[in-house]
């Protein structure tokens, strides 16, 4: 898969082709245009065929929009329905109950807890270590790899015990969920959580101590911020130069546009300028808000300011979410107390509904347009990772001479590290949407 | 009666010659990925299935590369562009078994729904310059280009019956994946029938069970995700369903992750087409 | 032993028959209301009663209703029946483990809890008893299910409300509670009327210190459940039933009703008495150490009729609602001398379509309707008392040594076994064995020699569990249990000439009949031997056939399918070799085995030539799960083909033998 061929001391152009990127959720390729050492076009190609969501929600209920919504990701399906059910209620002004709201974020923990572990150990730290894939580090670090499957396996639990199934839940419903859960149901999950901070306490240490390519440099962030919590399913969306939107009102500052060479249209600022959502700029823009065993373990690296500005720490700040999406699970789980009832009753209506959540990758916004059957006439769905496209290609433009200098494996092994850096989300990239929705107020 | 002097021992074995790992493959077309990660899911037996196959190409999980030649190669997604029509006849060539994973590739997923509609009007509708999307005007299921040795059905896959599959690839048995309704489950978990007991539309008698029955027992009805089972008999179900209800909700509830297999969609035609953006193109011939 | 005369029990003391019960010992499982249903759970105490609340039930519905007030049992039949617990979902089998070529199986010895049923209707007492006839009609059964009837404790109740889907009174089992059961409560408005049926039950109730029932209590017991016997009415013309069902089988409303049958199972899981059950198997990575368990499956799933080679009995919908239906109301009394159907109407109301048995039998077998030709025979098993508890043991198992193998064919192996289990070593000839290899599927083979210190089973591979029998090595061993099934009657051919005819694997269960006519030769008239196959090539025995043919006292020949040039024998079907005969077709007693649609063909030639029905004798083949009639798969009308069979008469079949999808 690589044939980059690249000779020292490049001039002339070349073109550098990393066809059919590995351990990325999802198919992308990148090509880099370099000129006399410099890069003059970074672009991350996404061929992942298009499949359309933004068409295939008209027509249907919220509820059926919740159910569908999900198989955009596999990886992330609950960031999908949480933020499509948040978007309903709000926008139809449905309460929930103080326990739905828990069990909520509860499993938006199991995810994170699933996504970051499995992108930390068998995605990235191959990478790191030298290795084709986890399978083939496990034959030298057993212990550390069968470590990370049940770190995967706590947050696989939590979503499997609320939401039915650990990929493509069926329990998230307009107004709480389709069931309700016992406390001694929802205490089952104490000891695996228990036995999953360690690991993910331990995580922090390993990657910490792992030595990143040199590459520092600043970079727009973006992400949601909540008054109380570290952001999951509520908060305002900010960045790191002084943004403050409500979570309704993403399209007032972004927008998407489509490029030759990728099925995923490209979001950026109005302004024309990339941003970058994910763990990075969460820490970046709400550490203060993290569990304080989280606190502390970040503490104990000293790495919050390279988290900021290098992107292969990202790998550190995902550790640190493990930690705090486990600590947090856990005191979840012993304030649990079964809701009244398993959801609110609703009717359906027109409206417009909008919502930003944190998804395990960044921020991720939905918007809909309900007719007067309250049946979806529009619909607008931005995840993380075409959020990201801009960024990680500026980064890359900015990084690549770095490398070009090296070794052809080497240097190819370098880019694709920091590709992966950004745990892109290639199936959901491709699905955005370009209708304008008209704001009925 | 004499007995008749043996003769050396022979044997007609399938694996008779000594064995070596069998290659497998993984590849995606258009999905999600969920089947894929249903596998990287068996975290307590992912080391030791890694140790007794060879995973030669599964570009999630390993930068390790192959175009064949695969003793079992899964495959998940549907086959909406040429490219991937192309590709996936190329596949089949080099795998000894080809095994489907899940709605997409077994029926064409979700993003089937939009077999239905003008392809070119939901293309453009995403995509401002649809002539740089590059798609099929309809998404398929892989059987529909290529022979198919098995499949794994789901929206995603079960991780028990992607286990028992493994198990019974490596010791050589059948692997045991009924063909009967959810309702079996469902009865054997003890789980009350949501449909008898609230009223709640379910699909279960009609579906292939597989999920453990998940919906029911999550208070929920079974919306299909494991396709259709043997004698699905959804005009029946149908005919049940339209005492209270319009044609077009009842289309509804066929209009799922498997809605383009052949007893969904009868219905689905028969009772108006699915939700979507706009009217159902035409009457649906054999695709 | 009849009910003895009642005492009353106060409505705030039925916590101290809970407090009995759990002092005998038991866990009590009874009636609670979870998820708009009442199901059986286990229950601490009557608080969790369904105190207050009513069911209705239509097909393919059913509503709880909270009519409040303080009677606990004024629902009727919960979804759940009594199975659960007596004949569970999911049931452990065996263990075994096969590691460097030798391989033990044992059976799980059954764990059964004591418990206490608290809250059982007529219907499902009936159904317990009926459950239990059916898994202990022998000669070997179900010692899993006999273990937990045992030790269950039932506590009746009376019903003092019906639903429009019941119709215990046509079918004799309810609504009054009657004899055998160890406690009967009947509810009154401030307590119970407690009666008991065994000393078990008498005992219970005399430690509960309960004055004697009033006569007016008592009055009102039985004018309660009189006037549920005259709501239900009588809405199944139950009498004569089973023949006018017996006559229907070509009726056209099964296809009718197979137009709504959604073949789902859930009526078959909802009955208390269907008892089908299927084997997983289940193993670690490298197939050494494998498990087998029973789960509940229908007659209604597809698999259920499917034999190797992909032919399937029954494969469409119609075929699988008429054996239902027929089971339950016609051939169970064949079968285990009662009715298979107590009238409790889940089936209808949990029908996902609301399909009505009752009105499915109006309209296949009317009061009025003709009753059927020959009745088919009842089982011996039908007049029995169910097997004691002292015979209904798990399942043993015997080890086999492989001491040689020879390819018969290009998928065909005869394995010789050296065994020495006595049970095994006293196999006849036409009885088969279940041939377990942990991981694998258990196949049921039938012996094609017996030996003094073994056998030998010719094995055609034709999935992963027999090819991994038939690639045994040499020393390997297996596990068998049997030998099961009727064999060859051989005594029926004294003094009579004999005709055995073979169509390709078919041979295999024949040869040890052959065996045995050869050692006691003299005993019989003229004995010709009729032998078809596929090919050349699909001939099993060869050597030995050709030996035989030798002899002046035999008469063999020979005819295959079709053949290449080298082949100078006869082409043709197997009853082209005697359809000319010239034979006394009187004095024939005959033995046929083949393909299904040979033997159909070989019987009726026969049949021409002058052979009774009485005289000729077949081996059938049907998907076998346990072998001893307990999992209901090898079902071929009123025969279990494992028990009643392999070997039947084609007179004793009737118009069971070529009748197609029954």
């Amino acid at each position: 898969m690589h044939d980059t061929g690249l000779p020292t001391g490049t001039s002339g152009d070349l073109v550098v082709d990393i066809a059919g990127l590995t351990r990325v959720e999802g198919e992308g390729s990148l090509r880099l245009r370099v000129r006399d050492g410099a890069v003059e076009e970074a672009h991350l190609e996404i061929f992942e065929a298009p499949r359309y969501f933004e068409r295939l929600v008209v027509g249907r209920t919220p509820d059926e929009v919740i159910d569908i919504v999900a198989r955009i990701c596999g990886i992330c399906p609950v960031a999908y329905q949480m933020t499509a059910v948040h978007a309903f209620e709000h926008g139809l002004g449905i309460p929930i109950d103080p326990q739905v709201r828990a069990l909520r974020r509860l499993l938006y923990c199991g995810e994170w807890i699933e996504s970051h572990a499995l992108h930390v150990y068998l995605l990235h730290l191959p990478d790191f270590l030298g290795y084709a894939s986890a399978l083939e580090l496990a034959r030298d670090h057993r212990a550390a790899v069968e470590a990370g499957l049940n770190l995967k396996k706590a947050g696989n639990r939590i979503v499997e015990l609320i939401g039915g199934r650990a990929i493509h839940p069926v329990s998230v419903r307009v107004g709480g969920f389709s069931r309700t859960f016992r406390k001694t149901e929802i205490t089952s999950l104490r000891e695996p959580l228990a036995a999953a901070l360690e690991i993910a306490l331990a995580t922090v240490d390993l990657v910490a101590g792992l030595v990143p390519p040199d590459f520092q440099r600043e970079a727009r962030m973006v992400a949601l911020r909540h008054p109380t919590e570290y952001p999951m399913n509520e908060g305002h969306i900010v960045s790191t130069d002084g943004l403050d939107l409500d979570p309704t009102d993403w399209t007032s500052e972004f927008h998407e546009g489509q490029v030759a060479w990728s099925h995923a249209l490209q979001a950026r600022s109005r302004d024309g300028r990339p941003y970058l959502l994910g763990p990075g700029s969460r820490l970046t823009l709400a550490a203060d808000q993290l569990h304080p065993t989280a606190a502390a373990a970040l503490a104990r690296t000293g790495l919050a300011g390279e988290i900021r500005t290098n992107p292969y720490r990202s790998i550190v700040a995902r550790a640190i979410e493990l930690v705090d999406a486990v600590a947090e699970a856990l005191d979840i789980v012993e304030a649990y107390q079964p809701p009244d009832r398993a959801a609110t009753p609703w009717t359906p209506g027109p409206g417009r509904a909008a919502w930003a959540t944190e998804a395990p990758r960044g921020m991720i916004f939905h918007a809909y347009q309900l007719d007067e059957r309250g049946l979806i006439a529009d619909a607008r769905i931005v995840p993380p990772t075409s959020q990201n496209q801009a960024a990680i290609e500026a980064d890359l433009t900015i990084f690549a001479p770095q490398v070009l200098g090296l070794p052809s494996d080497q240097a190819t092994h370098r880019i694709e590290q920091l590709i992966r850096s950004y745990d892109p989300c290639i199936s959901c990239a491709t699905h955005f949407l370009q209708l304008h929705i008209e704001d009925v107020g | 009666m004499t007995s008749q002097p043996w003769a050396a021992p022979v044997r007609h074995s399938p694996r008779a010659t000594a064995p070596r790992r069998p290659r497998i493959g993984v590849v995606k077309f258009a999905s999600c990925d969920g089947c894929q990660l249903t596998l990287l899911d068996l975290e307590d037996e992912l080391l030791a299935i890694a140790e007794r196959v060879d995973v030669v190409e599964f570009a999630e999980a390993t930068s390790r590369r192959s175009a064949g030649p695969f003793d079992v190669l899964f495959v998940e997604g549907s086959i909406s562009t040429e490219e991937q029509a192309e590709e996936i006849v190329r596949l089949r060539a080099v795998s000894t078994r080809l095994i489907t994973i899940g709605a997409c590739a077994t029926a064409g997923g979700i993003q089937a729904i939009r077999n239905w509609f003008d392809h070119d009007a939901i293309r453009s509708a995403v995509y401002p310059q649809a002539e740089f999307v590059e798609s099929l005007a309809m998404a398929r299921p892989v059987a529909d280009f290529v022979a198919v040795d098995g499949e794994l059905r789901g929206c995603p896959i079960s991780p028990a019956q992607l286990r028992e599959f493994l198990i019974a690839l490596v010791t050589g048995r059948r692997p045991q994946l009924p063909d009967e309704a959810v309702c079996l489950e469902c009865k054997r978990r003890g789980v009350v029938c949501v449909a008898v007991a609230r009223g709640v539309p379910c699909l279960g008698p009609v579906t292939r069970t597989g999920c453990g029955a998940i919906c029911p027992a999550y208070g929920r009805g079974c919306y299909g995700c494991f396709g259709p089972r043997e004698a699905a008999n959804t005009a029946s179900l149908a005919a049940w369903f339209s005492d209270d209800r319009s044609a077009h909700e009842v289309a509804r509830l066929f209009s799922g992750f498997t809605a383009w297999s052949g007893p969904f969609r009868a219905q689905i035609d028969a009772h108006g087409g699915p939700p979507g953006p706009g009217e159902p193109q035409r009457e649906l011939q054999d695709a | 032993m009849t009910l003895d005369t009642g005492r009353f029990l106060p409505r705030d003391e039925l916590e101290h028959l809970f407090t009995a019960l759990q002092a005998d010992g038991r866990r009590v499982v009874g009636p609670t209301v979870v998820d708009g249903a009442v199901v059986y759970d286990e229950l601490t105490s009557p608080a969790q009663l369904p105190v207050g609340w009513e069911s209705d039930t239509a097909p393919g519905k059913y509503r709880l209703r909270e009519r409040g007030g303080e009677r606990a049992f004024d629902y009727t039949i919960p979804v759940t029946s009594w199975k659960r617990f007596t004949h569970p979902a999911i049931v452990p089998l065996t263990r075994g483990r096969r590691d460097e070529g030798q391989v033990l199986v044992e059976s799980v010895v059954p764990e059964a809890p004591r418990l206490a049923f608290v809250g059982v209707r007529a219907c499902e007492v009936a159904a317990l008893a009926i459950q239990t006839r059916a898994m202990r009609a022998g000669p070997l059964g179900d010692a899993d299910h006999a273990a937990r009837d045992e030790a269950a404790l039932v506590v009746a109740v009376e019903c003092a409300t019906s639903t429009s889907t019941c119709f215990c009174t046509s079918m004799g089992t309810g609504p009054e509670v009657r004899e055998g059961v160890d406690i009967v409560l009947s509810e009154l408005d401030d307590g119970y009327v407690v009666r008991s049926g065994t000393p078990a039950g008498a005992r219970l109730v005399q430690g509960l210190g309960l004055r004697p029932a009033a006569a007016a209590e008592t009055a009102r017991a039985t004018a309660q459940v009189a006037a549920v016997r005259q709501a239900i009415g009588d809405p199944v013309a139950a009498e004569g039933l089973p023949g006018r069902l017996r006559a229907a089988l070509d009726h056209p409303r099964w296809d009718q009703v197979a137009e709504r049958c959604l073949a789902c199972a859930n009526c078959t899981l909802v009955c208390p008495t269907c008892f089908c059950t299927s084997v997983a198997v289940a193993s670690d990575l490298d197939g050494v150490d494998g498990s087998t368990t029973r789960t509940w499956d229908s007659c209604f799933s597809l698999g259920f009729g499917r034999v190797a080679g992909e032919a399937n009995f029954r494969p469409r919908v119609r075929d699988r609602y008429r054996q239902w239906l027929t089971h339950k109301f016609s051939t169970w009394w064949d079968q285990f001398g009662s009715t298979g159907c107590v009238g409790c109407g889940r089936c209808i109301a949990w029908c996902p379509v609301g399909i009505d048995v009752r009105e499915e039998l109006r309209a296949i077998a009317p009061a009025d309707a003709p009753v059927g030709p020959i009745p088919w025979p009842r089982s011996p098993a039908a007049g029995r008392a169910p097997a004691s508890l002292a015979t209904v043991l798990p399942a043993t198992h015997a080890v086999a040594t492989v001491r040689a193998l020879a390819a018969e064919t290009a998928d065909t192996t005869t394995l010789r076994l050296a065994c020495s289990d006595p049970a095994i070593l006293a196999a006849q000839p036409g009885q088969f064995v279940m041939v377990e290899l942990p991981a694998f599927a258990v196949p049921p083979i039938s012996i094609s020699r017996m030996l003094p210190d073994g056998l030998e089973l010719t094995v055609r591979a034709v999935g992963p569990a027999t090819s991994a029998i038939t690639s045994l090595p040499l020393g390997a061993e297996i596990s068998l249990r049997g030998p099961m099934g009727r064999g060859w009657p051989v005594a029926e051919a004294y003094g009579r000439d004999v005709v055995i005819v073979a169509g390709g694997i078919g041979l295999a269960p024949l040869r040890p009949l052959i065996d045995r006519i050869l050692t006691e030769r003299p005993r019989f008239g003229a004995v010709r031997l009729y032998l078809g196959a596929r090919t050349p090539q699909d001939r099993l025995f060869v050597h030995e056939m050709h030996a035989l043919a030798g002899r002046a006292d035999l008469q063999v020949t020979e005819i295959v399918d079709r053949a290449g040039p080298e082949w100078t024998g006869r082409v043709g079907v197997v009853t082209q070799l005697f359809d000319q005969a010239t034979w006394n077709g009187a004095r024939v007693t005959a033995y046929v085995c083949g393909p299904e649609r040979m033997m159909q063909a070989t019987a009726a030639t026969l049949g021409r030539l002058g052979v009774r029905p009485a005289a000729t004798w077949l081996t059938l083949e049907r998907n076998m799960a346990c072998g001893v009639g307990t999992c209901g798969h090898c079902q071929l009308g009123p025969f279990f083909v494992c028990r009643d069979g392999p070997v039947f008469s084609l007179a004793g079949l009737g118009d069971a033998f070529g009748r197609e999808g029954l």
